[in-house]
């Protein structure tokens, strides 16, 4: 990451499930497709390693906020 | 069990399974708001002395450690003359059925269901739209998820109201009996039960079809002793499981749903005008009012919330309190159909989590969507109020409701 990038926004971030942790509620998903997926058994699947568009960032904020077991976190990447 | 010396444990005589709880007025939430506020676990003398968790962070943990509150039993009463499964188990045991199990209930499989439970909902309020009025339990919140359920697993739809009569039992006992008359009762529906389902296990092995149920008894599961099918006993132990947590559970909270929306009509208005607001209707909806009060054991000496719960004590969560824990959420006795970030318990936590949690949001979902296009204008009856019940699935019986009539 570059000076100029921390600048114009917030840096790219990275979405992280904790799979000992999450029960497969799908609150993830159903919020923020366009960063979570489902599997075949209804754990989330993390669509991008690197988030660097804002609405992505955001929709990944969603994401972490709506985990009723706190599986998800949004870490700088 | 014996109250622990600290004399600091709130000590109550609050009983789930008390009729009056629930009739003729509703006042489990008061009633539990009520222990709430002497503590996140208090103690009650009833069926033999247990904790009751009624606070957020104190029902999250519990959910979440399953090796230090083990789920058998799960009630207090002994509901299922035995252990029901895979809830009564704990990981890895509980684990491997939930590999098996996860699959046929996830989202993707329930979501293609969607236009199949769509026409059950609409095929459900032709019955009675033209009427203006309805028994809502039995035209609806009943008839909906028994359909949509038997369908999945294919059990014959006209063996529903055995199958009702069998789990009332199992949950409430018998209405108006004595302790020793219901356990009787209780037993013996069970055992009414699980005689049916093993003439569906006979059926099935001989003549699979694509239903879950097939799939079940065709799959192998890594248990402790191997990789092995499903035993008759364990499988018929798991679709009584299956049946009280399928039906009982939507029908509460679709009558939940019609009773917070005829007492909010500014919320109502506005699910009624944008339902872009129906995911997260659904979710207050589950929140206000969450039908399962779960039960565990204490596999060793624990502190939880400010007590010393001992090993081999019972406990009971109290997840309706937990849902309207004000530490959690905001003006928490109000209905939000925006609510967010809405982290509700109604379906558990932990491994345990509600299997059946997709697809309770899906016909909970198309239900909102079709009764707000259809009989938007809804209300209660003075006269003849809903009927509620307590016990560890609280729910709806009764709930007769008056609307415009309409095609």
């Amino acid at each position: 990451m570059t000076a100029h990038d921390t600048e114009t926004k917030r840096g790219t971030r990275r979405l992280v499930v904790d799979r000992s942790v999450c029960a497969g509620h799908g609150l993830c998903y159903s919020r923020s497709p366009e960063v979570v997926d489902c599997d075949d058994s209804g754990y989330p699947v993390i669509l991008q390693d690197i988030l660097e568009l804002e609405e992505h960032i955001a929709a990944a904020e969603e994401a972490v906020a709506v985990c009723p077991e706190r599986a998800l976190t949004l870490e700088s990447s | 069990m014996t109250v622990t010396d600290d004399r600091s444990t709130p000590v109550v005589d609050f009983d789930i399974y008390d009729p009056t709880l629930a009739y003729p007025v509703d006042t489990v939430q008061e009633k539990v708001a009520e222990l709430a506020a002497k503590g996140p676990v208090v103690y009650s003398t009833a069926h033999g002395g247990h904790w009751i968790v009624t606070r957020y962070k104190e029902a999250h943990e519990v959910l979440r450690n399953p090796e230090t509150f083990s789920s058998y039993p799960n009630n207090l009463v002994n509901a299922g003359d035995g252990k029901f499964l895979p809830l009564e188990l704990d990981p890895p045991e509980h684990t491997a059925y939930r590999v098996a199990l996860q699959p046929l209930f996830s989202p993707n499989r329930m979501k293609a269901l969607t236009e199949q439970i769509r026409a059950v909902v609409n095929e459900l309020i032709d019955g009675f739209a033209g009427d203006g009025e309805a028994e809502f339990i039995s035209a609806f919140a009943h008839e909906l998820p028994t359909r949509v359920f038997l369908a999945l697993m294919d059990w014959p739809l006209e063996d529903a109201p055995m199958f009702t009569e069998a789990t009332d039992i199992a949950l409430m006992g018998k209405p108006g009996a004595s302790e020793e008359e219901s356990a009787q009762a209780r037993a013996e529906a069970a055992q009414q039960m699980f005689g049916y389902f093993q003439k569906i296990v006979d059926e099935r092995r001989a003549n699979p079809g694509d239903d879950v149920t097939s799939v079940l008894i065709h799959t192998e599961i890594d248990l402790a002793d191997g990789k092995r099918l499903l035993t008759d006993e364990e499988l018929t132990r798991m679709f009584f499981l299956l049946l009280i947590a399928g039906l009982h559970t939507v029908q509460g909270s679709l009558a939940w749903a019609i009773i917070h929306l005829v007492n909010r009509p500014g919320q109502r208005a506005a699910l009624i005008a944008d339902d872009g607001l129906i995911p997260s209707a659904v979710e207050e909806i589950l929140r206000i009012e969450a039908a399962v009060v779960m039960g565990r054991r204490a596999t060793r000496d624990v502190e939880l919330g400010g007590v010393r719960i001992k090993e081999g004590d019972q406990l009971i969560v109290m997840l309706c309190s937990a849902n309207r824990d004000a530490d959690e959420f905001d003006d928490p006795d109000t209905l939000d159909l925006e609510r967010t970030p809405n982290r509700h318990l109604s379906f558990g936590a932990g491994p345990h989590r509600c299997l059946g949690s997709h697809l309770a949001r899906l016909e909970l979902s198309i239900a909102l969507e079709e009764l707000h296009r259809r009989i938007p204008d809804y209300e209660l009856v003075e006269s003849d109020p809903p009927v509620l019940h307590a016990t560890q699935v609280r729910g709806c019986l009764r709930l007769p409701i008056k609307f415009t009539p309409a095609s």
